[in-house]
């Protein structure tokens, strides 16, 4: 039994190696025989499955008009699939909504998810994070008719949130600073904030700055008070967690190369 | 991984009770004020449907129609989001109770009318020709017998009302979903969310799910 | 008591009634007989407004009851009506069938209307079924109490519409002594009925109805003994072989 095992860890070891010596000349995104089972499991698919959101403009979204997915997430969604499978277009991308991106996850209907998902403690409980790839902060979209100046206006004032975002704490926290008093209303989708703030049920539109750029109109203005800045993450399932040092890596590469930058500015991203 | 059931999530789950309690609370006072106006709604209209009458069954038709063939998301996202640009600002307890209360109103009428049909026509004849008023054999008569007949598709009806007040959730209504959807989404601990949600719902239907089943164990022997 | 004056009924096209004039004097016995399809049923029940007139009067106790407004349902407390498939109300006990319109309706106190139920059932011989419920009695009894019920209503005229056709025949009898007992109480009685021994013995008037017309009517010791009508005569062999 213990030889066995002694034999079946070397053969590993000189596989390892091997492969190692071999990766040099290979082209980058194929990585040998060592994959590990969630990695191999991709490539044995031959398609990486993304959560994206088909909602937020610039970040993921679904143009009506042709039905494609495009935005920064999915770029970088791309940039993984070209790192792993050698083809950025072998992405199966997946409308996610912050409801549905976690249980997505745990069931392996995804692989990865990249929809505007703010790193935080308690999520890293249950998820595998990358390093940021975005920093954001909340903002308020408001209606230029209520005359707003800043969060300090909204004394005893509703706030339209989205479910599992987490600009309900950011903005609870800075009223409670200001000392005003705030209450939330959570919805599903931001539609239906946007119907929401338009039928007078919430009097601001909370969520993070770049996805209310989106949603911004003639009778709308985004406040210049700006919370908790919050640094968006690729998730992946934890037990994954090859897949999770990749993405990492990838992440961290297209950082130091700039390429990250300038996929912000080709998205118009601040 | 982490099991989306892991104890951990069972015991903030414990701690944050009173969100779930507070949920549940609004489900059944939501559930108990539209069923009220749904029966109220559905026996006047049913009983429309079933008169002498024209313009009462044309009424009838206009109300079963239009509202079994729209959805009812779209019926509340109205009362919610549409009547505010017309200057009616309804609360949203109000909105669901009137929603669901209406929505499944038609349901009732229809069921109510089928039954009234099903009643003998000698019957509102023997009660006319004993003095009474339509409206008074309606009542006296007609709608007793129908009663029985119509107890065990009303009893389904009350609990689909039940569960169809979860609607309330997408319009931040704070009954059970919402409040489950919310705690959940804060701390993705989905998974005892909504087991406990299920099982809250299985408490209000159950029983009545179960006596829509004596009902009509009841109603196919005597009948 | 009751007149029908040029009284017209159209079902669609079919002309059921036609120009019916007919008058029912107070205490008369009033039986109408005739093949089925001929408008016998149609004409009783013009009499209370169960089927409205196309044109032409109904006028009982000389109210108008086919007038714009008419009291009708006022009109009607008087006029108690018994059906051939008996309409007993199945979800009240005999009890309760026989006091609800009473109590109801006319405003009766509830112990006097019980008072007077429990007379009339017995005198239809079903005390003893008081509490039962209709579907625990059989049809021979249901006529009985459909007949009690009627009678609690104290009315004036009794209208019966082929009372024992829904009957076995075993049954048919113990009504129809119900029936000869009520004429000689005086009531006024209106009869459609086949039974021509029934008619015979109590009815003050016979009416032959064929096609929605009246085509003969007179004393029954005339009518049965010395038709004049061709069409009298024909029914009436092909009724009593």
């Amino acid at each position: 039994m213990k030889k066995k095992l002694v034999a079946a860890l070397s053969l590993l070891l000189v596989i390892g190696l091997l492969s190692g010596c071999g990766a040099a000349q290979t082209k980058s995104g194929d990585t040998g025989s060592k994959d590990a089972p969630d990695i191999k499991a991709i490539k044995d698919r031959g398609v990486l499955k993304v959560g994206v959101k088909v909602d937020v403009p610039n970040f993921g979204y679904k143009d009506p008009k042709t039905n494609k997915i495009d935005g920064f997430e999915v770029d970088l969604a791309k940039a993984i699939a070209k790192k792993i499978l050698g083809n950025a277009e072998k992405v199966d991308l997946q409308a996610v909504t912050a409801k549905t991106r976690g249980p997505l996850l745990d069931s392996g209907e995804v692989d990865i998810v990249a929809a505007t998902f703010t790193i935080n403690e308690e999520r890293k409980k249950s998820y595998n994070f990358s390093d940021p790839y975005y920093t954001d902060s909340v903002g308020l979209l408001v209606k230029k008719a209520a005359g707003y100046t800043g969060l300090k206006d909204l004394n005893g004032k509703t706030i339209g949130v989205a479910q599992s975002s987490t600009s309900k704490k950011a903005i609870k926290e800075a009223a409670d600073k200001l000392g005003i008093k705030v209450s939330f209303l959570e919805f599903n989708t931001y539609p239906e904030i946007k119907a929401a703030l338009d039928s007078g049920r919430v009097d601001a539109f909370s969520v993070d700055k770049s996805i209310l750029s989106g949603y911004l109109d003639a009778s709308t203005v985004i406040l210049p008070d700006s919370f908790s800045p919050q640094e968006y993450g690729i998730a992946s399932k934890k037990g994954n967690d090859a897949l999770a040092k990749l993405v990492n890596d990838t992440v961290n590469e297209m950082k130091k190369s700039g390429e990250i930058d300038n996929l912000i500015k080709k998205w118009s991203l601040k | 991984m982490v099991s989306p059931f892991a104890w951990f999530k069972w015991q903030a789950l414990i701690r944050d009770w009173s969100v779930f309690g507070q949920g549940f609370a609004n489900t059944l006072l939501a559930a108990a004020l539209a069923l009220a106006l749904a029966l109220g709604l559905g026996i006047v209209f049913g009983v429309f449907g079933a008169a002498p009458v024209k313009l009462t069954r044309v009424l009838n038709r206009i109300y079963v129609e239009f509202i079994q063939n729209t959805p009812l998301v779209i019926q509340v996202f109205f009362l919610y989001n549409g009547l505010p640009h017309l200057g009616v600002m309804l609360p949203v307890l109000v909105v669901g109770v009137l929603g669901v209360g209406v929505y499944h109103g038609a349901y009732i009428a229809e069921v109510v009318r089928a039954g009234i049909q099903s009643i003998h026509r000698g019957q509102l004849e023997a009660g006319l020709s004993q003095g009474f008023s339509y409206v008074g054999a309606m009542r006296h008569i007609i709608l007793p017998q129908a009663a029985r007949v119509v107890l065990p598709p009303l009893t389904n009806q009350a609990v689909s009302l039940v569960k169809n007040t979860s609607v309330l959730a997408l319009i931040a209504g704070g009954d059970l979903m919402y409040h489950a959807d919310s705690w959940s989404s804060d701390t993705l601990y989905y998974g005892p969310a909504y087991v406990l949600v299920g099982v809250l719902y299985l408490i209000i239907c159950y029983p009545l799910a179960t006596l829509a089943r004596n009902l009509e164990r009841r109603a196919g022997v005597s009948g | 008591m009751i007149r029908l004056e040029g009284v017209n009924k159209f079902f669609g096209h079919h002309h059921v009634l036609k120009n019916i004039n007919l008058n029912v004097k107070s205490g008369e016995k009033l039986v109408i007989i005739g093949p089925s399809g001929s408008g016998k049923s149609t004409l009783i029940r013009s009499a209370n407004l169960l089927e409205k007139p196309t044109s032409g009067k109904v006028i009982v106790n000389g109210v108008d009851i086919t007038a714009p407004k008419a009291p009708v349902a006022k009109v009607r407390q008087s006029v108690a009506m018994v059906f051939q498939q008996f309409n007993l109300y199945p979800h009240k006990t005999v009890l309760e069938n026989l006091t609800l319109a009473p109590v109801l309706i006319k405003g009766v106190p509830k112990a006097e209307a019980e008072e007077s139920a429990k007379a009339f059932l017995e005198r239809v011989g079903l005390t003893a079924k008081a509490n039962a419920y209709p579907s625990q009695l059989s049809g021979g009894q249901q006529q009985r109490v459909a007949i009690a019920r009627a009678l609690n209503m104290k009315p004036q005229i009794m209208l019966f519409d082929e009372p024992t056709s829904a009957l076995d025949p075993e049954m048919i009898q113990e009504v129809l002594d119900v029936m000869v007992d009520l004429a000689h109480g005086g009531i006024t009685m209106v009869v459609v009925t086949h039974e021509m021994g029934f008619a015979r013995q109590v009815a003050d008037r016979v009416i032959f109805m064929d096609e929605g017309e009246i085509i003969e009517q007179g004393p029954p010791e005339h009518f049965f003994v010395n038709p004049t009508h061709e069409r009298t005569k024909l029914f009436l062999s092909r009724i009593l072989r």
